[in-house]
């Protein structure tokens, strides 16, 4: 029952794009104000949940508030223009209920056909019909209708100020300035962007029909132009990652839905219907259509509870996580340099620019010792290649000749090569093996780490080395694309997904027994902490592990989420959600770890910046960073400090932080001992254990 | 100009053919005036004679060269560091910067592992003779322990009982790779079903987990094939063990006795020739390891050189304390550094450097150390100019074994120093004098003299 409540309050702040239970209180409360329009919201929702219960739609569904804000809002509509009688009641009931249809199959379609959310079409039609079919329901209107003065208090503010409130208002049915003074100020104390584009939208949008019609007056007073601060916080905060750019396209919207407004004003007054949220629907979503099929880099994947965490989120995501989803490890063992990357300036061209060659050189950058005349004098020359993924071989050709140094072999420029393929979708190829070397019939299962054959001199090759590319089609010398290295130690850096430059010498980091079992985190174990600050106790936290419905692990605390994960022998800790200071801490001190263990070895990583900032310095630095990216940085350098333990220094220059942490391992599962600051988290054993 | 004076020589006759080798070995010289750029005559004026050169440039080449023959083939290596062959300080730490972890084999060894500040678990304990308070030590540090016997099975099973606890522990095995001598004195034999009865034991006791398996098949082994041999059983064994008992071998320790590039006596051709390149070991060597492994599967491998890394790194500096004509005319000198300092001398030809440029033919000459025992012979028979007292020999390879076993006997043990990468000369081992010796001697007091 809780949960559907909150799933109801969610649904309230849901409409200006917030996730969050005291702002859908907040808003809740001013529905109250107007009676009939909170129990217009209510009745709805009630009937559309019933309704979803008569048909066997599972409770998950109706806890998000997905389906519920579109009833939610007919709701109001409806009870904006009906009080209370045994036969609204009936007509709410029913309204309630088509709206909660329409949302079923206009989400279907729209997910299905346009990958989009509907956002409020399934209202702005039901109410529209709503209104068309009461027009008929003399025996309603009479018992019905009442006069909606409510509030109407003359506060004596200049009309282009009490246009804004207004409008505010209105979006709740509550068109009226007292009600638009305290959304106003909910939105403003819950997201500082979201509040600064209802203002920028409203009155880019109202000034500019202003001077269409001529009168300032005639436009400020209008109360359709909510749909203009709805725009521009779905374009700006919403839909597009917060930035200049977004904010420049969220005018740029509102210009253009002026005259979409304007034109369904006319016609929808004919039928005398308001225009509801239709033009913010209908700008909105082609905004974000138009987007989507020219793959902008910018648009939010990731929804966050206010376009402020969305943003951290996106600045640490894109600040962390580098490489590419075509994951490779490194097809050998040992220190090799990377002799040509992607777009290398000799072969890497055209085509083929999405190969990497490797070759061994020694202390002084050489290849070779000796002359370097002979084969035998290339340090590469016959080590063992590995596969650096796991599938099955389709192609191997290993008869051709090792090539000696100086000449080249043209008919056969890929030399005696295998192509394996990967069940993610795509082909590696690796040539210029040795001949005779490969040990591999086609049709053979490889797993990571096989055995493969020996690095030759075959094809055209100047001198041994291993060619590695990846295809998306079997055939030899395939058109090739991008893909990544994970998991590798470049000048004592451990890189989880990464490409390395030129020349970078880099070794393979394989996973150990030891991390990967501590770090295996098995559904339902708990994890039991004291915390300690200043060596006094002041709390305790137990941690669950859960698992989400998309397959992510999370810690939950019971108030708040940490979801972790491995992947390519790295274990991260992805996002906090909700509001736990100790998840915080467990995430800074170690947002990312390599599942085995090196002395000495260090990365780097970041965090976003509401982990480790606090109050009005985290908002404003929030506001701020949706203008300029590059200002909010939050980085953690991390060290082995021993085969159990990891030291990390958080640091950030905007924020004048600069924060030691460890973390212990236990021996056989989990932490042992975290620690930040002058805080410390103690795990506390169960007896049976 | 007065003629420089030339020592007299006496020389056999050479009658008949030119030799097919090109210039006579009656002019060669090998001549070193330096150590990694320092003269031969500023370390003995600042350490005496005789004197232990130690290369540390040439000690991690060789250790880079050799882990990264290794670790460019198979994916999970790492170098025990054979403590026997020379556990000074200073050696050991230089090794354990560039990434070994301690082998030992005594818990004298052991404790100077862990005086050094290496983590028990960094340590490989193997050897015929542990004590039972030195396994306990060991595997209260978590400790690799190789058991070498079945006593040592029951002491372990004790320590297990004394700790509550199960442990982890590895055995070694010995086994025919074809190669001879056979070193069955050291580990459990293999093909007698000997090893198996030891696992076998484990798992009716369930008080140890057998996790790694150990053999060194011997010394100066000069047959790659030999070691692709061991790593055929073992993983055998390997998987035999796992099947049958349900134990996972995460370790593989295929022990060294890679040689140096040292003459060992008897042989006719030169070491150079002789001795097959580390590259072939390690390609044999790892072809067995993927040939027998299961795919993905990698245990761990340690690899236990010592000699092949340290031997070359290692010098002795001798003086010329006097020369005399033998009565078969043969010329003899005699050195001040001898057999008490290079135990090894009794099996290996060393490579004799002089430190000057010196006129006049070579003759067959021996050179004798400084005891007053007829077997202290460096060198039976080589070809040497006239030299005068004073002259230095430098000795080479010599960095194996020497400092660990050489002896005191009527004599000090010399200064060893360590050349750094950049050529500064740290003393890492001290000279003894008198106090040494008598710091432990006790004279009861009835027997002082007056």
């Amino acid at each position: 029952m809780l949960k559907h409540i909150k799933g109801i309050l969610n649904s309230y702040s849901e409409i200006f794009f917030i996730q969050s239970q005291w702002v859908g209180i907040l808003l809740f409360l001013i529905t109250v104000i107007n009676p009939y329009v909170a129990l217009g919201g209510i009745i709805s929702v009630i009937s559309a949940y019933l309704f979803a219960k008569l048909i066997n739609i599972k409770a998950e569904f109706l806890k998000a508030g997905f389906y519920t804000y579109n009833p939610l809002l007919t709701g109001l509509a409806v009870g904006y223009l009906f009080k209370l009688t045994p036969l609204t009641f009936l007509f709410m009931v029913l309204t309630g209920i088509l709206t909660f249809l329409a949302t079923l199959v206009l989400s279907n379609i729209f997910s299905y056909y346009f990958r989009l959310p509907i956002l409020s079409i399934p209202f702005v039609i039901v109410s529209s019909l709503a209104y068309l079919a009461a027009s008929q329901y003399s025996n309603l209107f009479i018992t019905g209708l009442y006069p909606n003065t409510l509030l109407n208090i003359d506060l004596s503010l200049p009309y282009w100020i009490e246009g804004y409130f207004k409008s505010l208002g209105a979006i709740f049915f509550m068109p009226n300035v007292i009600s638009g003074i305290i959304i106003a100020l909910i939105i403003l104390i819950a997201s500082r962007i979201v509040f600064m584009l209802s203002v920028a939208g409203y009155y880019a949008g109202t000034l500019l029909v202003a001077l269409m019609v001529g009168s300032y007056t005639q436009s400020f007073s209008d109360i359709n132009h909510f749909n203009f601060i709805l725009i521009a916080i779905s374009v700006g905060g919403i839909f597009l990652i917060p930035s200049l750019k977004s904010y420049l396209i969220a005018i740029v919207s509102v210009c253009i839905s002026t005259i979409l407004l304007d034109a369904v004003l006319v016609f929808w007054s004919t039928y005398g219907i308001p225009a509801f949220t239709l033009p913010f629907n209908v700008i909105s979503l082609s905004i974000v259509y138009t987007l989507g099929i020219n793959r902008y880099p910018y648009l939010t994947y990731y929804f966050r509870d206010t376009p402020e965490e969305t943003l951290d989120l996106y600045l640490s995501n894109i600040q962390r996580y580098k490489g590419s989803y075509i994951t490779l490890s490194l097809p050998f063992t040992g220190k090799w340099t990377v002799y040509q990357g992607f777009n290398g300036k000799w072969t890497h061209q055209g085509n083929w620019k999405y190969a990497y060659d490797f070759v061994i050189t020694d202390d002084s950058g050489s290849s070779y010792k000796n002359t370097g005349d002979l084969l035998e004098d290339y340090y590469c020359f016959r080590k063992p290649v590995l596969s650096p993924v796991r599938g099955r071989i389709v192609k191997v050709i290993n008869t051709l000749q090792d090539m000696p140094i100086g000449q080249v072999d043209k008919t056969n420029n890929w030399g005696n090569l295998v192509v394996i393929k990967d069940d993610r979708g795509f082909f590696v190829e690796i040539s210029h093996l040795a001949e005779n070397s490969i040990k591999l019939n086609e049709g053979d299962w490889v797993e990571k780490g096989s055995f493969i054959g020996l690095c030759g001199n075959s094809g055209y090759s100047p001198q041994p080395h291993i060619h590695i590319q990846v295809q998306e089609l079997e055939t030899v010398a395939a058109y090739t694309i991008p893909f990544s290295f994970t998991s590798y130690i470049e000048n004592n850096i451990y890189h989880a997904n990464n490409l390395p430059y030129e020349g970078a010498v880099v070794e393979p980091h394989l996973a150990d027994n030891y991390y990967e079992n501590i770090t295996s985190f098995i559904l339902d174990n708990e994890y039991n902490f004291e915390v300690y600050k200043k060596n006094k106790l002041i709390a305790n936290l137990d941690l669950i592990i859960k698992m989400a419905i998309d397959g992510t692990f999370y810690f939950d605390s019971g108030k708040g989420k940490l979801y972790f994960g491995k992947h390519e022998n790295t274990f991260y800790f992805y996002s906090v959600e909700g509001n736990d200071d100790y998840l915080n801490i467990i995430f800074q001190s170690m947002p990312r770890f390599p599942v085995s263990h090196k002395d000495n070895l260090t990365w780097n990583d970041n965090v976003p910046f509401g982990i480790v900032a606090k109050g009005f310095r985290k908002n404003l630095v929030q506001l701020i960073s949706s203008f300029n990216h590059n200002i909010t940085k939050v980085v953690v350098n991390s060290k082995f400090e021993s085969k159990r333990k990891i030291t990390s220094i958080i640091s950030s220059k905007l924020l004048n932080i600069n924060l030691q942490s460890s973390v212990e391992f236990d021996d056989k599962d989990g932490f042992k001992n975290i620690k930040i600051g002058d805080t410390e988290l103690r795990r506390i054993y169960d007896e049976k254990n | 100009m007065k003629k420089k004076y030339e020592r007299p020589v006496i020389l056999k006759v050479q009658t008949g053919m030119m030799n097919k080798f090109g210039s006579s070995p009656y002019y060669t010289r090998k001549v070193r005036k330096d150590i990694d750029g320092v003269s031969i005559n500023e370390l003995t004026e600042k350490f005496g004679s005789p004197l232990f050169v130690f290369s540390e440039t040439e000690l991690r080449q060789r250790y880079r060269n050799l882990y990264n023959a290794f670790s460019t083939r198979y994916p999970n290596v790492t170098f025990g560091w054979s403590y026997k062959t020379n556990y000074l300080p200073a050696i050991c730490s230089v090794l354990h910067q560039e990434g070994a972890i301690a082998e030992v084999v005594s818990e004298m060894e052991y404790d100077k592992a862990r005086t050094l500040g290496i983590p028990g678990e960094d340590i490989i304990y193997n050897g015929p003779h542990k004590s039972l308070s030195a396994l306990e030590k060991a595997v209260e540090a978590g400790s690799m322990v190789n058991i070498d016997h079945f006593d040592e099975l029951f002491d372990m099973e004790k320590v297990s009982d004394k700790l509550g606890k199960q442990i982890k522990v590895g055995m070694r095995l010995n086994m025919d790779t074809g190669i001879h001598p056979q070193w069955s004195r050291f580990g459990l034999n293999l093909e007698s079903g000997q090893a198996l009865d030891v696992v076998k034991r484990m798992a009716s006791t369930g008080k140890l987990i057998l996790n790694g398996l150990h053999c060194h098949i011997g010394t100066y082994i000069l047959e790659p094939n030999a070691y692709a041999i061991e790593i055929e059983k073992m993983i055998k064994f390997t998987y035999e063990v796992e099947e049958k008992f349900g134990y996972k071998i995460e370790y593989l320790d295929i022990g060294g006795g890679f040689p140096s590039k040292s003459k060992l006596k008897g042989t006719y051709q030169s070491p150079e020739l002789l001795i097959p390149s580390i590259d072939e070991y390690a390609e044999k060597i790892t072809t067995a390891l993927y040939h027998n492994l299961k795919p993905g599967d990698f245990p761990k491998l340690y690899l236990e050189t010592g000699r092949g890394i340290i031997d070359e790194a290692g010098y002795l500096i001798t003086s010329i304390v006097s020369s005399k004509r033998l009565p078969d005319s043969r010329k003899a000198y005699i050195a001040d550094g001898g057999i008490n300092l290079l135990y090894t001398a009794f099996w290996y030809k060393y490579n004799i450097e002089i430190d000057r440029d010196v006129q006049g033919t070579n003759e067959p000459s021996i050179v004798y150390g400084p005891m007053c025992m007829n077997i202290d012979v460096i060198e039976e028979g080589t070809l040497l100019p006239p030299l005068e007292k004073g002259t230095k020999l430098i000795l080479s390879p010599v960095g194996a074994y020497n400092v660990t076993q050489w002896m005191q006997f009527i004599e000090y043990r010399p200064n060893v120093v360590l050349i750094s990468e950049d050529r500064q000369i740290d003393l890492i081992r001290e000279a003894e004098d008198l106090s040494d010796i008598s710091k432990r001697e006790i004279l009861p007091e009835r027997l002082k003299l007056k």
